[in-house]
């Protein structure tokens, strides 16, 4: 899978390796690494008729192969990888501006002393979120997806190995600012959480119901928010519970912390 | 836009597949967009065509296959058409126990020469 969503630069994904902006020359680390086997056992691959008398005679060849096949096939691998190496892998998704990092940051400052955190930072440009986890105490690695609007599970491999995550530790995904093309994508995560914040509006699991039917928790951010905005929180949860009954929330604030340890809780329960 | 990685995975897919068939032409190629795949067929096509150029599908016609989407209500015991994600049982009115239909996007078959 490719990050020429938009454009056709098919070579804009950049994996930096937790190096700062800096002056001084750096490599960028561009582990365009192709060598992925195809493994794929395209066991129906038929021929549905040959015209074979003739010589460049045409056939067709049945395929019926799902489009998404490779990504999903990778998700597996990875998701397994995560289970051999005690890894919680968790796939933070959400619009632009929701809160994501600003959570992310909070969770590692109250966590770290007792567990073990390392982040995936995924943004078109810039290493300014990983620059952020980094400060807050969790090493972190930085996809650039360039003209890209998703992560997929290729990225997420290359920057799993590089991260060198230790077994029993929480692997947090923070995808594209993005409601709409993360949802398609498998990235081998145990659990997808999907991030709202209550300056976004309570319509938005209708808007985008795909996101929210392929998540497992819905984190409601910006609480602290309430009192401002006109957010119906009933509202929303009901919605979104109608396109996924099985969907859990939790209400946060992480600038003030409200219904933070609730989140912690819900960390732990996650074997 | 998604639709344009899709796309290129088609190109891809397409290459790898002639190749197993030692054919160097793919004349027609027949894909399947489910109206539930989160995929928009338009889009999609408009991708496809935009970025076969120089591939293997440089010259190949597009057939795109649109799947309507369904939807099962075990209340009901009925199955009804899903134009949308949000479409709902017309008789309770509630969403669907499944989707029993509309996720397809596959590569459903190349006319190769």
């Amino acid at each position: 899978m490719c990050d020429t969503c938009g454009c056709g630069d098919s070579n804009g994904i950049k994996i930096h390796d937790r190096q700062p902006i800096s002056d001084h020359p750096h490599s960028h680390d561009h582990d365009h690494d192709h060598a992925h086997p195809h493994t794929h056992s395209h066991s129906h691959d038929s021929v549905l008729f040959t015209h074979s008398h003739d010589r460049g005679a045409k056939k067709v060849i049945s395929l019926n192969v799902d489009i998404l096949s490779d990504n999903n096939r990778l998700a597996q691998i990875n998701r397994k990888s995560f289970e051999a190496n005690h890894v919680l892998c968790l796939n933070l998704v959400s619009s632009p501006g929701s809160g994501k990092t600003s959570l992310l940051e909070k969770t590692i400052k109250a966590l770290i002393r007792s567990r073990k955190i390392f982040v995936i930072e995924g943004d078109q440009q810039t290493l300014l979120d990983a620059d952020r986890i980094e400060k807050s105490g969790a090493p972190a690695i930085q996809i650039n997806t360039g003209s890209g609007c998703h992560l997929d599970a290729r990225m997420v491999d290359s920057a799993f190995k590089k991260l060198d995550v230790k077994p029993g530790s929480i692997l947090f995904i923070e995808n594209v600012g993005n409601l709409v093309c993360p949802a398609l994508f498998d990235l081998g995560e145990f659990k997808r959480v999907v991030v709202i914040s209550v300056t976004e509006g309570e319509d938005k699991p209708l808007k985008y119901p795909y996101m929210f039917q392929t998540s497992h928790l819905c984190l409601i951010n910006k609480s602290d928010l309430l009192p401002y905005v006109d957010f119906n929180t009933d509202k929303t949860i009901e919605y979104a519970r109608s396109l996924n009954p099985n969907l859990e929330f939790i209400i946060v604030s992480a600038k003030t912390g409200e219904g933070m340890d609730l989140w912690y809780e819900w960390l732990a329960r996650q074997k | 836009m998604h639709e344009f990685s899709m796309a290129i995975e088609v190109i891809n897919l397409a290459q790898r597949e002639a190749g197993k068939n030692s054919a160097s032409v793919i004349q027609e190629i027949t894909i399947e967009v489910g109206d539930l795949s989160g995929v928009e067929a338009d889009a999609f096509e408009t991708a496809l065509e935009m970025l076969v150029k120089g591939s293997i599908l440089e010259s190949a016609a597009i057939s795109i296959i649109r799947t309507s989407g369904k939807g099962r209500c075990n209340s009901c015991n009925i199955e009804f058409e899903m134009n949308h994600r949000m479409a709902t049982c017309p008789k309770c009115q509630c969403f669907p126990s499944e989707i029993s239909g509309g996720e397809e996007f596959r590569v459903v078959s190349l006319m190769v020469d």
